[in-house]
């Protein structure tokens, strides 16, 4: 019998385990850590954008003289 | 109370509620399927019906620490909102129906017949006071 419930015991932890990671997962990234480190991956890519742009267009004006 | 949650929850005690909410329903699952082999409603080879009541019973007074921690959570955090009424009536029955659960089962060393029904009701205000906040939470995500 001892086997049987630390068995069913340890299907609950499992249980748990699974839980837990799924629901994390579907929540997302909360930690401030996390969400500053988005912003900032964000701000790059928009500096880098106008970058090109701004090079484009530059480009552009040399080709027109 | 608030500035304990918060710190303990490192500032995010929705959804640590969530969590422990989705894994009270989880266990309140497993839970209705240990007390039925327990009961000899299922007769699995691998699970006898004294160990399933066994286990029933240990995992009970876990989940039932986890249904109480999650509840202070929730009257600290939000108290008795007006916009949550299905939530807060489902929630306070679900306090109310553990405690006679518990009591019952102290009293009369879980021979009641009492039991099924009280353990009947426990689940379904588990699964409406998880619909209500922790469900509605995770179908916006």
């Amino acid at each position: 019998m001892a086997r049987q419930v630390l068995g069913s015991l340890l299907a609950a932890a499992v249980l748990v385990a699974v839980v837990i990671v799924v629901v994390t997962w579907r929540i997302g990234p909360t930690s401030t850590a996390e969400l500053d480190a988005r912003e900032e991956r964000l701000e790059q890519r928009i500096e880098a954008e106008e970058e090109a742009r701004e090079e484009l267009e530059d480009l552009r004006e040399d080709r027109g003289r | 109370m608030e500035d304990l949650i918060e710190s303990v929850t490192r500032g995010n005690p929705t959804e640590v509620k969530v969590v422990l909410a989705s894994v009270a329903l989880a266990l309140g699952c497993y839970q209705l399927l240990l007390i039925a082999i327990g009961y000899g409603k299922l007769r699995p080879g691998f699970l006898s019906g004294r160990a399933a009541s066994f286990s029933h019973r240990a995992i009970g007074d876990a989940l039932a620490v986890v249904l109480v921690v999650v509840a202070v959570m929730c009257v600290s955090l939000f108290g008795f909102e007006d916009d949550a009424t299905a939530h807060v009536i489902a929630g306070s029955a679900l306090i109310v129906v553990l405690a006679a659960k518990v009591t019952v089962v102290r009293v009369t060393r879980g021979s009641s017949r009492a039991l099924p029904p009280l353990g009947l009701a426990l689940f379904a205000l588990l699964a409406v006071t998880w619909a209500t906040s922790a469900g509605a939470f995770l179908g916006d995500r």
